[in-house]
């Protein structure tokens, strides 16, 4: 481990949680955009350049509203729940190759900050640990409905959890690796959502499920549980939860473009770019899809997490694996 | 050397920091809390050992979901006094008696001859490929074959025992 490495490895790390912090405003601009085209409205527009810096003063009064616990909260738990959110979150995407190797100063640099070669484990492990931040957020403000909405919501990225890894463990068997950047190097020809496209259906469903993004926002149902598991929350410590979904989508956006849709490969233009062009599409689909789903019950989300999607993908793995094998 | 050197020092450090939370908070959710700490510092000590297979899994399997469920049972239990199992001295004299058999077991290891030989003299070099999971699976369905199918096959009983235990409530 020289100092090169190191030094390499810091500057990494700032550019890529540097860019993700950053972006989540401009992703939660769009998202108020379309949201406000598809329902013929027009949006934010008052605060800068098409409404740009909208988030940023909303961001910035969040930073100067005050910062409430309640008076029965478990002070401790209270305060570190949004902090799991946003670390998982963060910590996730550093496993996430953005690009090829590129050629600086005579080094041959990695685009992607850490590769670990289970690095596919790695971001299941970190998203499974996201789930603490909003398990312990309800249950330390004490109070009703933050509790029930953290139980929801846990329970229900518990049960898509086993759909998602499933679905990408039949990438696996196709590409014989668990590292990101060799399963996204593989897809120069061919993109893994062609032979795999039950399998990139059912990652796409559970991970809406696992971001706790409409139409299975269950867990912040405003109209039985006020807001969910962060109904106590507010000022910086709301924000956190709101950065940590956003960063959760980018993460599980990442995810689906490296193992699905040909990472950062495409013709002329160079690979971040692609990469940056699909994570914007799919960040569109995002909202589409909250623009277009009603929510659905409870009920219906953990039968149509167990009952339809985990079987749908177990027997993808199996028709693949025979596949493969064959 | 010094780096690794120093993550181990931290990791081994939190391990026992958070396993002395474990026993001695008094609220069920913190000692569950500070349980989970200690599993990612293992893990965070079987990266530096080569294993980031196995870490990853114990990341994923224990903190991400074991744990999770542990927190779920404590939450909806929401234990406020809890009713020891066994009187003060009972539980003192289980906790000598346990005591003294891992200390027992830890100096037999120490002291037996292999040790010795082998990792106190020189560092064995690590095979190529060591903790990666092809390695595993290899030496999982070669070597120990039976063991894992045995240990499959008792899961799945386990599975099916709670779906029955579950269901025989409402039929």
């Amino acid at each position: 481990m020289d100092t090169a490495f190191l030094i390499e490895s810091v500057i990494k790390v700032h550019i890529v949680l540097g860019f993700v912090l950053l972006v989540v405003p401009f992703i939660v601009w769009m998202e108020r955009k379309v949201l406000g085209h598809m329902q013929d409205r027009i949006g934010p527009e008052r605060v800068g350049p098409f409404g740009l810096l909208q988030t940023i003063a909303d961001g910035i009064k969040l930073f100067m509203k005050e910062d409430l616990v309640p008076a029965q909260a478990d002070k401790a738990v209270f305060i570190l729940a949004p902090g799991i959110t946003v670390v998982t979150a963060l910590i996730a995407t550093t496993v996430i190759p953005w690009g090829d190797t590129v050629t600086l100063f005579g080094r041959t640099i990695p685009l992607h900050i850490a590769d670990v070669n289970v690095a596919l484990l790695f971001v299941l492990a970190t998203t499974s640990m996201g789930v603490y931040g909003v398990v312990l957020g309800g249950w330390a403000s004490n109070s009703k409905y933050p509790l029930l909405g953290g139980l929801r919501s846990s329970a229900q990225m518990i049960s898509y959890e086993l759909a998602q890894g499933i679905s990408l463990v039949s990438v696996v068997l196709l590409a014989g690796t668990l590292s990101l950047a060799q399963i996204a190097r593989q897809q120069a020809h061919m993109w893994y959502v062609v032979p795999q496209f039950f399998g990139f259906a059912i990652y796409v469903i559970s991970g809406i499920a696992e971001t706790n993004r409409a139409p299975f926002d269950l867990p912040e149902a405003e109209t039985e549980l006020v807001a969910g598991f962060h109904t106590e929350y507010s000022s910086m410590k709301w924000a956190f939860y709101f950065l940590g979904e956003y960063a959760n989508m980018m993460v599980v956006s990442g995810v689906a473009i490296t193992v699905f849709l040909g990472g950062w490969n495409g013709p002329v233009l160079p690979g971040p770019v692609w990469f940056l062009i699909k994570l914007t599409a799919f960040l569109f689909f995002f909202i589409w899809l909250r623009a277009t789903f009603p929510r659905l019950r409870y009920d219906q989300l953990m039968a149509f997490g167990w009952k339809v999607l985990l079987p749908a993908s177990i027997l993808n793995l199996v028709v693949t694996a025979i596949v493969v094998a064959l | 050397m010094l780096i690794s050197a120093f993550l181990f020092a931290m990791f081994a450090g939190i391990a026992i920091g958070c396993s002395l939370g474990v026993i001695f908070h008094r609220n069920p959710v913190h000692c569950a809390l500070m349980l989970v700490g200690v599993l990612l510092s293992v893990s965070g000590l079987f990266i530096l050992l080569n294993a980031s297979f196995l870490a990853a899994l114990q990341v994923l399997v224990y903190a991400g979901a074991i744990m999770v469920l542990f927190l779920f049972v404590l939450m909806l239990l929401n234990l406020k006094g809890e009713n020891p199992l066994l009187t003060r001295g009972a539980a003192k004299g289980f906790g000598i008696l346990f005591a003294i058999v891992v200390f027992v077991e830890l100096l037999w290891t120490v002291l037996s001859p292999q040790v010795e030989a082998g990792s106190m003299g020189a560092v064995p070099t690590v095979p190529r490929g060591f903790g990666s999971p092809a390695a595993i699976g290899r030496v999982l369905y070669t070597v120990w074959l039976y063991p894992f199918e045995i240990t499959s096959i008792l899961l799945l009983i386990a599975v099916i025992g709670a779906v029955v235990l579950a269901k025989r409530k409402f039929g």
